[in-house]
């Protein structure tokens, strides 16, 4: 059996059947309008309080808009298995646990991606913000590899979801963060180091200062050294991800802990 | 009479009934903090150092306004999933009286939001939490929940009137909290939003909240934020009568 | 009560023991040519549009203080027809009238006398107790605020709910809280009680002090419309039952008229085993056999032949079922349940 079309035909499948979101309506508002307006509202505060300039907030809210489908994809990508009691069909499965739950990270992560660049369009467009053309697909390289990175967040909170009742507290507070610590919106040298700290272990921290290096036009050098942290730390999320759901489908079979079982 | 005991009733039952779901509770306290931590932050990075109150009311009153925007738009949604829609409808009363308590309740748990942020600024942040005028605050407030709950109920009866309104107005919050200068009053925004900004409750609401805070002419900005409200109240009661009588014939009460 | 204070009569409703003699008339529900169409539109880019006749034109009168049972299988139209009658739906055609007053616009005057309880276990708050939804459908329903105590504790005590009020609804099992929504039904003193399938879901002992609560409330002077799956329900309650099939009522009746719909005939019970389509197709052929049906029981099946008593059906049948294996054979007068099922089966 061909694990290419486990991940990839499995992982359309799955996207279909779990991310009961996107109504059209759903999409353009939540999806398409929220992070545009998040975008927008972020600008204007740091006109107002001369935090920084337009492409700090413009480019930044840009990777940070893949987070709202990403977060709550991968939440959904495992939770609404519980809502449907289709998880435990799922996990007897003789297939990989990691081509199963990488299949149900793309799609998320290409929406986020599709997003991103959506907000960014309309940003620079709305504010008037010039970014080299050079700089493009290094931009998209950038918004690309925040957006996996965040899916698999995604993924490891739909994990630790499968142990709390309200999976939704989790991922809103996770998404909630995202904005506060990745210095997105604050400069990090603004926030106390603890939390800078914090935020070089999320996502989306690394690809924006990746995408606002590449937007300032230094060159895609200059940006390598971030777009590989933020590899690192989507690939530290896909371990712990793999990582959680095995040890609680070991231990649901132990105790029953899953109500899915 | 018994029409205000109904409202009175109506609102505590169902903030009662809010406030005892951990998802309602979780997001009414421990976002609005994020956003406080955030405000502050970004308050002190800038040139608002000097003004870290403002960062937590204003917080504070995002997050009312998050929960009203979220609890009126799902208000007939969620009664409707509950089951209790049918039964609320059958109640011999104006389609108005019994939704009110409903969005009302939705800014009552939101004032949670306000409390938690003042109290994290406090604590976490030893904000001194000096209020120009004190009474005229608790005043401010009061008008905030009732000027939000009206205008909850406008959105709350528009959206059951209009397809997929609910989905396109999720993302409704960080408009609002630009447009009313929840945070601060933006004063480099675009000169046509002015207009727009003078109609919405939220901004009176917000101007009278700092004017408390930090000293102003409270009062005007609570009446207008009341009236504006009282606007949105008789708009929306004849929206809710026109969606009743629709859904007696499109069958749409239920989920059926 | 004359009708002109009916009509200006604030809050109170008049209590059920004094029924209000608007228009003279001597029914509390009258209906004529009652008809109701769904449209559904499915699909996003392509809307269709599919009409659903789910009522055509039903004819009913219930008395005062009369207890009218609707009897009919899944999706025939009784709960179209009780949401038509107590105003949640407007009737597509036909109208009709519950205490004299109309239901598609006198709205208000209708819901003030009705109460409405409907099975299973949803349309309560969850996370209030059992008493503070209680006080709010009190205050919906406007129940004067110095009797609503003593009437929930009145309520409380009807339904056996007493002691447990304090509690969330949502740790209240299935009984419960269809004792709760009686009790919600009922808090305004409502001339009219619309009970639609209450007793869905609920264990025999609790089914049985449901039965009680509703014979007591019709001996009480209260007008009852009760739908129900449950033949024995309604055979024990009801005054007259109507059957409604298809959207429109089939066969109308004491509990007694009907069952001799059924008179003349025999009931053949058989359990058996996998019996196929076949055998039961030549079963309905043979003569004098007038109704067949099968009922699965775990792995048993359940055959019920109803024939003319003057042929003795039984050894042919036992011919055509030659080769599958067969349980219990019983032969017996028939029921209500048996002129339920030719009744619909003939629809």
């Amino acid at each position: 059996m061909n694990p290419v079309r486990l991940v990839t035909t499995g992982g359309a499948l799955a996207y279909r059947a779990l991310f009961n979101w996107t109504t059209p309506a759903m999409y353009a508002g939540t999806l398409l309008a929220g992070p545009a307006f998040q975008l927008i509202f972020f600008a204007y505060l740091g006109r107002q309080l001369q935090v920084a300039d337009d492409r700090f907030f413009i480019v930044g809210n840009a990777v940070l808009a893949a987070s709202t489908a990403c977060v709550f994809g991968g939440t959904l990508a495992v939770g609404n298995e519980r809502r449907y009691g289709t998880l435990g069909h799922v996990l007897l499965s003789p297939r990989s646990r990691t081509a199963i739950f990488a299949g149900r990270v793309l799609p998320y992560a290409g929406n986020g991606l599709l997003i991103a660049a959506f907000t960014l369009t309309v940003g620079t467009a709305a504010l008037g913000l010039r970014i080299p053309l050079a700089a493009l697909p290094g931009i998209v390289l950038a918004l690309a590899t925040g957006s996996l990175a965040c899916a698999f967040f995604g993924l490891t909170l739909g994990a630790v979801g499968l142990r709390f009742r309200d999976v939704w507290v989790v991922s809103n507070v996770a998404a909630s963060l995202l904005l506060l610590l990745t210095g997105v919106n604050v400069p990090r040298s603004g926030l106390p180091p603890w939390m800078a700290t914090v935020g070089e272990f999320l996502p989306i921290t690394h690809a924006a200062e990746a995408a606002r290096t590449l937007a300032a036009g230094r060159g895609f050098g200059a940006a390598a050294p971030a777009l590989g942290a933020e590899l690192l730390v989507g690939t530290g999320y896909a371990l712990l991800a793999v990582l959680l759901l095995k040890i609680f489908e070991a231990e649901s079979r132990r105790r029953a802990s899953l109500e899915t079982l | 009479m018994t029409t205000l005991r109904m409202l009175a009733i109506g609102t505590l039952l169902h903030a009662k009934h809010l406030s005892r779901s951990p998802f309602e509770v979780a997001m009414a306290l421990i976002v609005p903090l994020v956003q406080a931590t955030l405000a502050v932050h970004l308050f002190r990075s800038g040139d608002g150092s000097h003004r870290l109150i403002e960062a937590a009311v204003g917080a504070g009153l995002m997050g009312i306004w998050a929960s009203v925007l979220t609890g009126s738009g799902g208000a007939i949604q969620n009664q409707r999933w509950q089951g209790t829609l049918e039964m609320i409808m059958l109640a011999p009363r104006r389609p108005v009286t019994v939704i009110l308590p409903i969005t009302a309740a939705t800014a009552v748990t939101g004032m949670y939001a306000l409390l938690a942020t003042l109290a994290w600024g406090r604590i976490v942040y030893g904000i001194r939490i000096e209020l120009a005028h004190p009474a005229a605050f608790l005043a401010a407030a009061v008008a905030c929940v009732l000027g939000l709950g009206m205008f909850g109920l406008l959105l709350a009866s528009t959206f059951v009137l209009l397809r997929n309104a609910n989905a396109l107005a999720n993302p409704l919050d960080y408009p609002i909290w630009l447009l009313s200068g929840m945070l601060v009053p933006i004063t480099v925004l675009p000169s046509w939003t002015l207009p727009v900004a003078a109609v919405l409750p939220t901004t009176w609401g917000a101007r009278a909240l700092r004017e408390a805070t930090v000293g102003g002419p409270v009062w005007p900005s609570i009446g207008i934020c009341l009236a504006i409200g009282a606007v949105c109240l008789v708009v929306g009661g004849y929206c809710l009568t026109v969606f009743e009588r629709r859904a007696r014939v499109t069958a749409t009460l239920a989920l059926s | 009560m004359d009708s002109e204070h009916t009509l200006t009569a604030p809050s109170p409703p008049p209590p059920a023991l004094s029924p209000s003699t608007r228009a003279g008339s001597d029914f509390a529900i009258e209906a004529e040519g009652l008809s109701r169409t769904y449209r559904t539109r499915t699909g996003w880019l392509r809307p269709r549009l599919q009409t659903v006749d789910a009522v055509r034109g039903v004819d009913l009168s219930v008395r005062r203080g009369e207890l009218f049972g609707l009897l009919g299988p899944n999706g025939a139209g009784k709960t179209t027809t009780i949401k038509m009658l107590n105003t949640l739906l407007i009737p597509s055609a036909g109208t009709a009238r519950v205490g004299g007053y109309d239901v598609v616009t006198q709205t208000r005057e209708v819901r003030r006398r009705i109460g409405y309880v409907f099975g299973g276990d949803r349309g309560l708050y969850d996370r209030l107790s059992g008493l503070d939804n209680l006080r709010y459908f009190a205050e919906l329903y406007a129940v004067p605020a110095r009797e609503q105590k003593r009437r929930i504790a009145e309520l409380l005590e009807l339904v056996g709910l007493r002691g447990r009020e304090g509690e969330r609804v949502e740790g209240y099992s299935r009984g419960m809280r269809q004792r709760l929504h009686i009790a919600r039904g009922l808090l305004h003193r409502p001339e009219v009680l619309f009970l639609d399938e209450p007793s869905i879901g609920v264990d025999p002992v609790a089914a049985r002090e449901l039965r009680r609560t509703v014979a007591g409330l019709a001996a009480n002077g209260t007008t009852i419309v009760l739908t129900t799956h449950y033949m024995a329900e309604a055979d024990e309650l009801c005054d007259r039952i109507a059957v409604i099939a298809g959207g429109r009522i089939q066969a109308l009746g004491t509990p007694a008229e009907l069952r001799r719909r059924a008179d003349g005939r025999r009931v053949l019970e058989i359990e058996a085993y996998g019996v196929p389509d076949a055998a039961l197709a030549a079963l309905r052929e043979l003569p004098g056999v007038r109704e067949t049906a099968v009922e699965a029981r775990g792995t048993q099946q359940l055959l019920t032949v109803q024939s003319d008593t003057d042929v003795d059906v039984q050894g042919d049948v036992l011919r055509e079922l030659s080769g599958i294996r067969l349980g219990r054979v019983t032969s017996r007068e028939p029921t209500l349940e048996d002129a339920y099922v030719a009744i619909v089966n003939a629809s």
